[in-house]
């Protein structure tokens, strides 16, 4: 019998595998997952330079101001380490250098002012983007401030003193509570993308399992094996093809990123500044040290998730006699998951919530709302393994009764609407 | 050989199968009749260990039918049960796989086979593309492949055209030459005349008729005469006592009586007339299984 366990198994891997939807599923996402990752490189291709550094020239006529500007310069770009903007001195004249400005470069002109100090003049050709323009006035205040400074003989280490940031000590109280408030918008932002591919993962396996079953029913196949293979072994092969397969898959996801980032560095498996900046965004933030914790219970959790998932949906599967009942049975399961997807999104933005803490512990969508509470420290490591506890309990339920409702519902080709013979099939005695 | 012993089968209240008893021995076939929804498909999901008999056991060769057996049981179900977008080859490997036989033993069986169905030639075809009785065949091909010992065979001819319904009844006779114990179902009658021993019909679960087909013909009074001449009396004859119709077949009239001592009236009747045939037959199955489930529902 373990022999047609695992033949069925290598069975239904081998036909998705083989299948043509496969193929083409896997081509797509490889070339999103690339375009994605160089998505820069892709948008200077048709014209445009999204990571193309601005030239920030400086004629400073003050003789004093260009050396504050360009080390204030060089601090405010380096903390959020765009590595974009590069500043450098002219002592050309102003006519000429307006004459040849590039589109890529700013003119800043600094003149003396006896009763503001020091001005500046902004030119550029077209409109300078948003966060350019936010460095260039932070830069200017704070020469300004130097500058005034040093023209009213301020002492050198009280302007040191009065030009550096706030000591400021952050104290947390909850031991649970996250320490960083970036946590909400590091939460918004990269969390829903770590678990999409684990969304999109359930929705493959949930359609594998799902549709097999139903055409193995539908073609009347199903009378056959279930003749020569028990009803559990059969699920069961099925479940673990399915399981296989999304791990397949989120291999090859990973594949495909590093691909991705292989064709980014061309060739070097290094980190691209700007990835490397949200890893900084990240680290600072404490994300990656929960998530490092997290690892091990998360990975459990989502194998967990994955049997849950396509237990339920055999199960359901069994029910149907055509595709449209295949189609009534995903509805259920897609909205439970949709709405955990968004429950682990937006847990950030209700603190505390009660409800949302229950629905932590709910399976088949505490997968995605508990290591998002964890992470955002609104649970503990013990909810997160009540809330495994609590999956392995209802596996081991849908094992034991489950099977029994899908042996009953296998065979079962009744016109009755296909939640009524599921209702049946819980209530037959032969269950 | 298989023993079905007082199986009863209950969905809710509705009992499908009706303390059900028969034997099949080995090389025998078997005739199990109804009409639809008479509890036939029950039985034999039972017999095949796919549903669990409220009360009553099934035995093959004296065991007890679990997952142990079924590799030595073939079963061709009524409505076509091919996994369509699997090649040929695919298919009965597949089948063959969940019959314990080995990669090896199906492919040279499969050839056999195709070469005996005279179909060797679509091993790699997608079975969709397959017309419906080469799809039959393969059907039949996917239950045999593993020589059964037991094999059911659920309206086995459909779609067949009677060049492969003679092909797929030699394939029957050589499997009860090899010993095995068929089971047979069918709602053309001609086929269960032709090929059963013994039979049993099915009303609403319960065995109304059971017994060798040919006892059962003798036991049914009601006779056929067939007649065939000119100037027949057809208002005399069917003003006998005992004459239930005559009706007009192409040449000839066919007269049904209710029992054998009505032959003689008939016959005089015609004695003088130029006839150039007069045959007492026995009814057929056909007759005998619209009287017997009639007078049940009537």
């Amino acid at each position: 019998m373990s022999n047609k366990f695992w033949y069925l198994t290598k069975q239904s891997l081998r036909k998705k595998i083989k299948s043509k939807w496969f193929l083409g599923v896997n081509i797509m996402l490889l070339l999103v997952i690339v375009a994605l990752i160089n998505i820069n490189s892709i948008i200077s291709f048709f014209g445009g330079d999204f990571s193309q550094e601005t030239k920030i020239l400086v004629k400073d006529n003050t003789e004093i101001s260009f050396t504050v500007f360009k080390e204030t310069m060089k601090e405010l770009t380096s903390e959020e380490d765009t590595g974009k903007i590069k500043v450098v001195k002219t002592t050309k004249k102003e006519d000429k250098l307006q004459k040849n400005l590039k589109d890529n470069e700013v003119l800043i002109v600094l003149d003396d002012d006896a009763e503001n100090f020091v001005t500046a003049k902004l030119i550029s050709n077209e409109k300078i983007d948003n966060t350019t323009y936010q460095y260039i006035s932070q830069g200017l205040n704070t020469t300004k401030t130097s500058i005034a400074l040093v023209k009213t003989n301020t002492d050198p280490s009280l302007l040191a003193k009065i030009s550096s940031p706030m000591n400021t000590e952050r104290v947390v109280l909850s031991e649970d509570k996250s320490v960083d408030e970036n946590m909400e918008l590091v939460m918004s932002s990269l969390f829903p993308t770590l678990i999409l591919p684990f969304f999109m993962l359930i929705i493959f396996l949930v359609q594998m399992i799902g549709g097999e079953i139903c055409e193995e029913k539908t073609t009347r196949s199903m009378e056959i094996i279930i003749s020569n293979v028990s009803p559990k072994i059969h699920l069961l092969s099925k479940v673990v093809a399915s399981n296989l397969f999304v791990i397949i898959q989120g291999l090859l996801l990973v594949l495909y990123s590093v691909i991705g980032i292989l064709i980014s560095t061309k060739g070097q498996l290094s980190i691209n500044p700007n990835v490397d900046s949200l890893l900084s965004a990240t680290v600072d933030s404490g994300f990656l040290d929960k998530m490092i914790t997290l690892l091990p219970a998360a990975l459990i959790m989502m194998l967990l998730s994955f049997l849950a998932y396509s237990l339920i949906a055999g199960i359901l599967a069994a029910m149907t006699t055509n595709m449209e009942d295949f189609n009534q049975i995903q509805t259920p399961i897609m909205l439970v998951l949709l709405a955990g997807y968004y429950l682990a999104i937006m847990a950030g933005m209700f603190d505390g919530s009660i409800l949302i803490r229950f629905l932590s512990y709910v399976p088949f969508i505490s997968c995605l709302v508990s290591p998002s509470l964890y992470i955002i420290g609104q649970i503990s490591m013990i909810d997160v393994i009540i809330s495994i506890i609590i999956l392995i309990i209802t596996i081991a339920l849908m094992i034991k009764y489950g099977l029994k409702v899908y042996k009953v519902g296998i065979l079962n080709y009744s016109n009755e609407k296909i939640w009524s013979r599921f209702a049946k099939a819980i209530k037959s005695k032969d269950v | 050989m298989l023993q079905v012993k007082n199986i009863v089968k209950y969905y809710g209240e509705n009992k499908a199968v009706d303390n059900l008893s028969f034997e099949v021995k080995d090389g025998e076939i078997f005739g199990l009749l109804g009409e639809n929804g008479a509890g036939k498909t029950t039985t034999f999901r039972i017999i095949m260990g796919l549903l669990d008999a409220t009360d009553g056991t099934v035995l093959l060769n004296g065991r007890k039918i679990d997952y142990s057996l079924t590799d030595q049981i073939g079963f061709v179900t009524e409505e076509r049960s091919l996994l369509t977008k699997m090649t040929v080859k695919e298919q009965l490997i597949f089948y063959g796989i969940l019959k314990g036989m080995s990669e090896k033993k199906i492919e040279n069986e499969l050839k056999k086979w195709l070469k005996f169905f005279q179909i060797e030639d679509y091993e790699n075809r997608k079975i969709k593309e397959l017309s419906k009785g080469n799809q039959q065949k393969i059907q039949f091909i996917s239950a045999v492949i593993n020589h059964p010992k037991l094999l059911i065979l659920d309206e086995p001819f459909t779609g067949l055209d009677p060049i492969n319904v003679e092909l797929m009844k030699k394939a029957i006779y050589k499997l009860q030459e090899e010993g095995c114990s068929i089971i047979f179902s069918s709602h053309q009658m001609e086929h269960i005349d032709a090929f059963c021993e013994k039979l049993i019909i099915l009303v609403k679960g319960k065995a109304i008729v059971d017994g060798y087909v040919q006892d059962i013909k003798k036991e049914y009074k009601k006779k056929n005469i067939l007649i065939r001449g000119e100037d027949i009396p057809v208002t005399e004859i069917e003003k006998i006592k005992g004459v239930i119709s005559v009706t007009k077949q192409k040449d000839e009239y066919a007269v049904k009586v209710d029992e054998d001592s009505i032959a003689p009236k008939v016959f005089a009747k015609i004695k003088n007339k130029n006839i150039t045939k007069y045959d007492v037959t026995e009814a057929t199955l056909n007759e005998i299984f619209i009287a017997k489930v009639g007078e049940v529902h009537e």
